[in-house]
């Protein structure tokens, strides 16, 4: 048996003109790489695939040399980490009261330590009544309790920025997605929405800023997914796989056992398709399966990117009670979706993003409030002798074009009382809801500017009239 | 009205599946999960993706029942022809391995590029890295599945090819080689790390490139056309290049008579493993500075 044979004894002729040649492209190369710092990418990737056969195999092991020497800087992550633990005055800012706090903590006192936490959550949101939480507080030593270690977590964006080329995506983007409600992450398409979510989860770099959860960058814990639950793209799946083995791998990528995973199939409904391939899937049974994989680790936060998309109406229904028990007992819940009456639904408060600016932080109940007109219609044969006497008892009148009038700050009863009381006729008296879509719209229009005080003004002016 | 009745939420527990007891999932701190243990989940994370997919399998069955087929053709015609020269251009030895260094090797390099590929095309490589945000670690991990996987079947074609193969031969001049022979089970051990080489080499430049047909080019282009372009070169430097690219540095490897023009087998086996180990090395360096 022949033994490895010895190295020639001297450098052959050609490996010095190879490793000369590949040496200069690679410093050259390595130069270039360090002046225009991370912009390796914009290389076309024939360039890159040429580079590595000719670089073979001296160049390479010459360039790995440099990368350790010059590698890609490390993010000095551990001076930016701020700790997010929410304690009492994060509940104060929340505007959470100290009935909500009473109220959840009793069931779920047997959860032992996850008592402390459901307690210092409380309840889903500032417009829900005290004891909206409790049912659904006392779900959590069942199926979807949290983890009783893992204390709430918020996740917090800060002067986020992110650029493709010359394009901002997101913009010194800021908000902070408080546990225990569901927040809405609403925008057009396009205003960056998903860009942010990518951001969070550590699969596109930003430009500045930062996104944490729970005070740390997604890519630095380990088993992300017992932290974070994620849903970017339901169609991301191998069509050759059955919905069994797809989620049965991203358990095991976490150390996840295999009994979680028919847990989730039965909890989205899937258990009974999980043997066949994803291929056949229709996009809401996708959308399922999406979030079986967001729930697979039980995690505390979830961030999910337009789950509601191609769901039908029972669909839309089964995630909107799913979310807002998942908020319930604490978690932090993130929904983007670019349909305002979707989110007016699920969401407790609501994040407006528009061209990757924010243009809105509120709770929706004061969205609504804000910005969907409320007004009643009213048509009598003496307009203006009503519309004097509305204006005299404190209504806001604004005529129409076809001669009805809009009153806003009157209540329909008491624009016939008052009609009745003068013994004019009324030919029409409707109360209107103003459409949230109109107002939504309003908000992220083409302007980039927060566009809050639109609405209002033109009731002004009439008012002033 | 929607959003007001979307509030009343006591109806929200009732409403989901009924709680079933279940063991939480373990609590551990989150940041200190040693690097021991997330390889171990990253590669049972990429094992079960790798025999989860049907196509993987159907290959394989193909590949190994092209590789066998051709090899037995082979060495079905070497019996007609004249005798192989010991020596000369294709030994009695590194003519079972004919079949094999295509059949064998082109499918499964195609599923070494497919195993980044597959998802960066449907989009799964975003909940993978999502799952496993160290990119160099799901690297390392497909490439030691993969590698492991095709060293496994390479070993096993490579054997069955050279018993069939001299067993087809035996009793001609040249043919009939055993095991025991001098250099055999070298040589027969070699071919079979042959096909990891060419497999992972798929699978860097499946992290490079990233587009299936791009990957799958490159991958040909490294295993088969660069031989064949060096070949095309005038005398010397056709061995003299040709000698550092992946067939000829298996050639040497697995016949019993090396060509004194071409790298001897230390240099040969330090080819082979150099080609995967940079261009992996490369994709590596791409994957952790893109965006998904």
């Amino acid at each position: 048996m022949r033994s490895l044979g010895p190295p020639p004894g001297r450098i052959p002729l050609e490996a010095i003109v190879v490793i000369g040649a590949v040496v200069v492209a690679f410093v050259g190369f390595c130069l270039v790489d360090i002046v225009r710092a991370k912009q390796v990418r914009y290389l076309p990737k024939a360039v890159w695939a040429l580079i590595t056969c000719l670089s073979m195999p001296w160049g390479g092991i010459v360039y790995l040399a440099m990368g350790r020497v010059w590698g890609a800087p490390a993010a000095p992550l551990d001076a930016q980490v701020k700790v997010v633990r929410l304690g009492a005055d994060a509940d104060a800012e929340a505007g959470v009261g100290v009935s909500g706090f009473a109220g959840t903590a009793g069931p779920a006192g047997p959860a032992g330590p996850a008592a402390g936490l459901a307690g210092t959550v409380g309840p889903a949101g500032p417009g829900a009544p005290a004891g909206t939480a409790a049912p659904a507080g006392a779900a959590g030593p069942g199926g979807l309790s949290l983890s009783g270690r893992v204390g709430p977590v918020a996740l917090e964006v800060d002067g986020l920025t992110k650029r493709f080329g010359r394009v901002t995506a997101v913009d010194d983007l800021s908000f902070v997605v408080q546990p225990g409600r569901v927040t809405g992450f609403l925008g057009p398409n396009g205003a960056g929405k998903t860009t942010t979510m990518r951001v969070i989860l550590g699969l596109d770099a930003p430009t500045a800023g930062t996104a944490l959860v729970g005070g740390r960058h997604y890519a630095r814990i380990a088993r992300p997914l017992r932290e974070v639950g994620s849903l970017l793209d339901a169609n991301a799946v191998h069509g050759g796989r059955t919905a069994w083995f797809h989620l049965l791998a991203i358990a095991r990528s976490n150390g996840l056992r295999k009994r979680r995973v028919s847990e989730v199939l039965e909890l989205t409904g899937l258990d009974a398709v999980a043997g066949q391939r994803v291929k056949g899937f229709s996009l809401g049974m996708k959308q399922r399966l999406g979030i079986a994989v967001a729930l697979l680790a039980d995690p505390p936060v979830l961030v999910l990117d337009e789950p509601a998309n191609g769901l039908d109406p029972e669909g839309m229904r089964w995630i909107r009670l799913l979310l807002r028990a998942m908020a319930a007992q604490g978690r932090t819940v993130l929904v983007s979706s670019h349909l305002m009456g979707e989110m007016a639904m699920i969401a407790d408060h609501l994040i407006i993003i528009g061209r990757g600016r924010l243009l809105a932080d509120l709770p929706t109940g004061e969205f609504i409030d804000s910005y969907a007109r409320q007004d009643v219609l009213v048509r009598s044969p003496r307009a203006s002798e009503l519309a004097g006497l509305l204006v005299a008892s404190g209504g806001s009148v604004s005529p129409q074009e076809d001669g009805g009038l809009a009153v806003t700050g009157l209540t329909a009863p008491a624009i016939g009382d008052l009609a009745a009381g003068q013994g004019i006729a009324v030919h029409e008296l409707a109360p209107r809801h103003g459409s949230l879509e109109a107002a939504y719209l309003d908000l992220t229009g083409a302007s980039t500017e927060f566009r809050a005080v639109s609405p209002a003004a033109g009731e002004s002016k009439v008012a002033a009239r | 009205m929607s959003a007001q009745d979307a509030r009343d939420a006591p109806e929200i527990a009732s409403d989901l599946p009924a709680p079933r007891p279940k063991e939480p999932v373990p609590p551990e701190p989150l940041a200190n999960v040693p690097l021991l243990a997330r390889a171990g989940d990253a590669l049972a994370f990429e094992w079960t993706k790798l025999r989860s997919v049907r196509s993987n399998h159907l290959t394989l069955l193909f590949a190994a029942v092209a590789t066998l087929g051709s090899t037995a053709i082979v060495a079905q015609a070497a019996t007609a022809g004249p005798a192989p020269r010991p020596g000369g251009p294709i030994s009695g030895l590194a003519g079972s391995f004919l079949g094999y260094a295509e059949y064998g090797i082109l499918p499964l390099s195609v599923l070494g590029v497919l195993v980044f590929t597959s998802e960066y095309a449907t989009g799964l490589i975003r909940t993978t890295f999502v799952a496993v945000p160290a990119r160099r670690l799901v690297l390392a991990a497909k490439a030691a599945v993969a590698g492991a996987a095709a060293l496994i079947i390479g070993e096993g074609l490579a054997f069955a090819c050279f018993l069939l193969a001299q067993g087809i031969l035996a009793g001609r001049p040249g043919g009939g080689l055993s095991l025991g022979g001098s250099g055999v089970l070298r040589a027969v051990l070699a071919a079979g790390l042959f096909m990891p080489a060419c497999v992972l080499v798929g699978v860097g430049f499946g992290a490079v490139v990233k587009s299936t047909a791009g990957a799958i080019a490159a991958t040909v282009g490294v295993i088969y056309l660069l031989a064949a372009l060096c070949l095309a070169l005038p005398h010397p430097w056709n061995t003299r290049l040709g000698r550092f690219t992946l067939p000829f540095a298996a050639y040497q490897l697995v016949t019993t008579h090396p060509s004194p023009s071409l790298l001897p087998a230390g240099w040969s086996l330090l080819a082979l493993v150099a080609w995967p180990a940079v261009i992996l090395a490369a994709g590596g360096l791409l994957l952790t500075r893109s965006d998904l």
